[in-house]
């Protein structure tokens, strides 16, 4: 494959030449959101009803879900930059930055929303040392300073179907049990985002796959199931390490082969992990469901379901009356 | 009471040894309803499991355990749990004998949703929040005890309307009747503002003491000076209505009824305030936080000009409300904005500023898409359709509740001077289905008419004056249905098809006629109307102009059907010249009867679909504060009624305000019109649902709800709601 300079192209909407840019564009500004739409503060009297033990878990997991964000948001998408293969990729890689952004900022406001500030230095101290997470970061910053984007874009799409998993599973398990519901409608406009984004790199990845050789191709594929598995052994020990407490590590591990399976799909490869180990607490699975089809009560939250209206003017016609 | 779930929850896995099942949570059975099976049927069996668990796990283990009714009540009694008032007015005897009776019908939770949400929010809970001191029977007849004021024959037939299904109170009145500590009966509230600080202030200190009871608060902001005003006669000094929607949204949710659930409140405003654009864009996305109101609802009151404004796509204009009521000595809101339009316009006292009339509608199409505000009131319909005397400037937080009002006025040091008319009003619906399956519809709507009654006269709201004054005055209810499409589909009658419009006609008709009955009767055992009855059309009898000279009858043959099987009795010409002359002669006691609202909570503790909409879902995924998600299937949901659940967004905005249009017709305050839209709609489409809602004679529209489907490739492996 030759390499794709970064010269100046003005992105002319109007011609595309991969009609997934486009939706994916759609959907993605479509989507938009800030934290500020969401009434955390409402999860504040729930925040209260949960053990010490529960709410440090809680830190924990949204701590290292902030870094997971920051890395993508600062240089993962921006890594993927170079080697979009076009100009509207581009824009749409831009636009998963920002997004992904957006994502740490919405922890941040979490956490001033409910926690102290010493509660709030003491998770991101304990973020710092935590070894797996850190390898966790490690791995994945490796791969996106490395020279091969091939390898970047599974780096990058098991980070955003697969690595922030572990920590999502939290505020679903919560909000299926009537707790910080309105964090958990935060999250879920947040997996809305990442499974358009890990859908969409994948996408971009198996392209590029196909025009490679053989060799490579094979070389590629044992490379991906070679770093989830890498991955997977480092999740389980992260995973062991914030939730033994609660006794939900087994549940935990689930989710994760589901998504483990689900970030191989995005890439284009069967699953790895046998159907009844990915048996996912179905309280988890559906709460999931990145559809907006959710009938919210507008007067405890505003629900994950809004999105930007396209903008149609009417004419004489609709007002014919 | 959550962390006793969690708690047993987490024992319940660890302990549960035989098979998967017995091993799953409630909440987990309860989740599969939305997952295929393996083989890609519908497990909704598992909601009944669900149910069972429930019960097994939760409920059985921490319940109250008495040895008879007495040692019950006794204990219930002394420590402040009942009201002892209450049960003094009866007989022991007859109490044991209603205790007996409601158990007797064997009544049983459908779903899981309806179990899990009376337990979390209805059932009396000891003090710590531990453990339940009643089942559904027991609430039942406390309700009905309550409700009947010691008349054992009224409680006997409100056992039987609540406990079959038929009918059910609102969640104020089902959630506080009987017990020691408890909010009011009444839902829901509105007050008007005027243009001064101290009926501001006021506004605010009702707010938080009608949020602080249980209600739902409406304000009205039509009136109040916009932007720039003089204050004074100092030009530039007022800062409009943004600070005020902010001091009302603090209000409330520092105000939580025994933190049971937020205080909720509304405010709404006239499209020609000068305000109006920085109003609706308070729900912008965007907003600055200074001015971004997140948590407070908001509604347009557009007149009739405004639509033939946008219609000729011209500018409308926005009058000042201080130089309106300077002019004509009546607050703005009072003012028919479609009357006076040109006169103002004209007139060089009164300061104003134009926009694009379109440009409005787009605006308020745009953040129906972002946020699903505002709500509409097409105040000339409304108005027009007003038997009452005086004028409807608003609505309520559910867009059902209209009513008129009088302005209050203050004297310096804050004590009223003259004391206005506000609103309250209480509800109840009807389940279609079950008050179909009878045996007596016109005996349901009058239970249901006197319960709503018994409400109204045991409601004082003393701590805002014109609110209880206005509820002595006019005793208004609001009777609403529900389990329309639940009724439709289990008929195999598809929503918004000829016959289903029949049935609504015909349903809604038969309503009404028992209702004006049932409140008369009560005018004439009471020998007493609501305030002002001889200026209503009631007295004039030109209310009952339509049906003493049109013949209503069912068109199709499945409706005729319907209700020769039902067994209700359709009212005549003859029926309803019988109770003009009735009606004009004595009067009804109630000033209003029917509202129909939006119908959350109690549709799933009754096991109906909400309202008279097509459901969002066959599968509704539900997300409150209070619950989490909960999985609610659609009422008699088969196999064989699949097909007539057509969801609310296929089946388009069209069919369902069809629909609220043949109800409308049959009821004098308003009807919560959700619209539906899938997000491949556009601003104009919403537009086109307004204009056709507004030609229709549709009164209020509620919430836009989005419907957006997961990008191809991000599904959820084998989710019922996904694959649909």
């Amino acid at each position: 494959m030759e390499k794709i300079k970064l010269v100046s192209r003005p992105v002319n909407w109007n011609k595309i030449e991969d009609p997934i840019d486009m939706d994916v564009w759609n959907r993605l500004t479509s989507n938009f959101w800030l934290p500020e739409k969401v009434p955390i503060s409402n999860d504040i009297q729930s925040w209260e009803t949960l053990k010490p033990h529960e709410k440090t878990l809680t830190m924990h997991v949204f701590t290292g879900l902030t870094m997971l964000d920051t890395i993508q948001g600062t240089i993962g998408a921006a890594a993927l930059l170079p080697d979009a293969r076009t100009p509207h990729e581009e824009a749409v890689i831009t636009n998963i930055a920002f997004m992904e952004s957006v994502h740490a900022k919405s922890y941040s406001s979490v956490f001033s929303t409910l926690c102290s500030t010493a509660d709030i230095d003491e998770a991101f101290r304990w973020s710092e040392d935590n070894p797996h997470l850190q390898k966790k970061a490690e791995i994945i910053l490796g791969y996106y300073n490395g020279d091969d984007p091939l390898k970047r874009k599974v780096a990058s799409t098991l980070l955003e179907s697969f690595l922030f998993y572990s920590g999502f599973y939290l505020p679903m398990y919560w909000s299926s049990r009537a707790k910080l519901t309105n964090t958990a409608d935060l999250i879920r406009l947040i997996i809305r985002d990442e499974a358009i984004h890990g859908y969409y790199i994948g996408y971009k990845y198996q392209l590029a796959l196909a025009e490679e050789s053989e060799a490579r191709q094979a070389e590629m594929k044992s490379y991906t199931y070679d770093l989830l598995l890498e991955l997977y052994d480092n999740e389980i020990k992260y995973t062991a390490d914030l939730y033994d407490g609660m006794g939900l590590t087994e549940d935990v591990k689930k989710f994760l082969r589901y998504n483990g399976n689900k970030a191989l799909m995005n890439l284009g490869y069967d699953p790895l992990f046998p159907k009844d180990e990915c048996d996912v607490n179905p309280a988890i699975l559906a709460a999931l469901s990145p559809n907006a089809d959710e009938n919210h009560d507008f007067f405890s939250g505003s629900g994950s379901s809004y999105v930007i209206g396209k903008h149609e003017s009417t004419t004489d016609d609709d007002w014919d009356f | 009471m959550a962390n006793q779930v969690i708690e047993l929850d987490d024992n319940g896995v660890e302990t549960g040894k035989t098979g998967i099942e017995s091993a799953m949570s409630y909440h987990e059975l309860n989740a599969m309803i939305n997952l295929w099976d393996k083989d890609g049927k519908m497990q909704l069996a598992k909601d009944k499991l669900a149910v069972r668990k429930y019960f097994l796990d939760h409920v059985n283990q921490n319940t109250v355990f008495f040895h008879s009714l007495k040692e019950r009540l006794d204990y219930l009694v002394e420590n402040e749990y009942y009201e002892k008032e209450i049960l003094d007015q009866y007989r022991f005897e007859f109490i044991e004998e209603l205790e007996k009776l409601a158990y007797s019908k064997k009544f049983r939770f459908d779903a899981f949703m309806g179990a899990y949400k009376f337990y979390t929010g209805y059932a009396l809970k000891t003090f710590d929040g531990e453990r339940y001191l009643e089942r559904f029977e027991d609430r039942v007849v406390m309700v009905a005890l309550a409700l009947a004021e010691g008349k054992e024959d009224i409680a006997i037939s409100m056992v039987e309307e609540i406990i079959s299904g038929r009918f059910q109170p609102a969640t104020p009145t089902f959630l506080n009747c009987g017990k020691k500590q408890r909010g009011e009966f009444v839902s829901c509230f509105l007050l008007r503002i005027e243009d001064n600080m101290e009926s501001i202030s006021r506004a605010i200190n009702s707010a938080l003491q009608l949020s602080k009871r249980g209600g739902g608060v409406a304000l009205n902001l039509s009136n109040v000076r916009e932007y720039g005003a003089p204050i004074k006669k100092i030009e530039g000094q007022s800062s409009g209505i943004i600070p005020v929607m902010k001091l009302l949204e603090d209000s409330f949710s520092y105000a939580n009824q025994l933190g049971a659930r937020q205080g909720a409140g509304a405010v709404y405003l006239n499209a020609h305030h000068p305000d109006i654009l920085r109003f609706l864009d308070t729900k912008r996305e965007n907003a600055d936080e200074k001015t971004r109101i997140k948590t407070l609802s908001i509604g347009v009151v557009v007149p009739d000009i405004t639509m033939h404004l946008a219609k000729d796509n011209e500018d409308m204009y926005l009058f000042s409300p201080y130089d309106v009521e300077k002019v004509y000595g009546v607050p703005f809101g009072d003012i028919s904005v479609t009357e006076k339009y040109q006169e103002m316009v004209d007139d060089p006292r009164i300061k104003k500023q134009k926009i694009k009339a379109r440009t409005l509608f787009e605006r308020i199409a745009e953040l129906q898409f972002e946020s699903g505000y505002p709500y509409i009131m097409y105040e000339d319909t409304v108005n027009k359709a007003n038997p009452i005397q005086g004028r409807i400037n608003m609505s309520n937080l559910c867009s059902e509740i209209l009513q008129v009002n009088t302005p209050t006025t203050y004297n310096a040091d804050l004590s009223y001077d003259q004391i206005g008319k506000d609103i309250s009003c209480n509800l109840g619906s009807l389940n279609i289905a079950m008050a179909m399956d009878g045996p007596d519809l016109a005996k349901t709507i009058e239970t249901s008419i006197r319960a709503l009654t018994s409400v109204s006269d045991q409601s004082d709201i003393v701590s805002v004056r014109s609110i209880s004054d206005g509820n002595h005055k006019s005793h208004a209810i609001g009777l609403g249905q529900m389990n329309l499409h639940g009724y439709l589909a289990r008929e195999h009658i598809h929503y918004g098809s000829e016959e289903a419009l029949d049935f609504t006609n015909i349903y809604f008709y038969t309503v009404v006629f028992n209702a004006i009955q049932a409140s008369n009767k009560i005018a004439i055992e009471r020998g007493s109307t609501f305030g002002n009855f001889e200026n209503s059309t009631y007295a004039s009898g030109e209310y009952f102009e339509k049906y003493v000279t049109q013949v209503w009858e069912p068109k199709t043959e499945k409706v005729k059907e319907l209700f020769a099987k039902s067994g209700a009795r359709i009212p005549t010409q003859a029926d309803w010249k019988k109770l003009k002359t009735s009606v004009m002669a004595h009067g009804i006691y109630n000033q209003n009867l029917q509202a129909v609202p939006p119908t959350g909570s109690i549709s799933y503790i009754n096991n109906s679909t909400s309202s008279i909409h097509p459901i969002a879902s066959r599968i509704e995924i539900r997300k409150e504060g209070k619950l989490g998600r909960v999985y609610y299937p659609a009422p008699f949901l088969s196999e064989d009624t699949w097909d007539y659940y057509e969801d609310a967004y296929d089946l388009g905005p069209d069919k369902t305000i069809e629909t609220y249009a043949v109800a409308t017709q049959h009821v004098d305050q308003g009807l919560s019109l959700t619209l539906f839209f899938k997000d491949t709609a556009t601003t104009r489409d919403v537009n086109r649902a307004q204009i056709n809602a507004w030609r229709k004679g549709i009164k209020t529209i509620y919430y836009i709800r989005i419907r957006q489907q997961a990008l191809l490739g991000t599904e959820v492996d084998s989710c019922v709601s996904c694959m649909l």
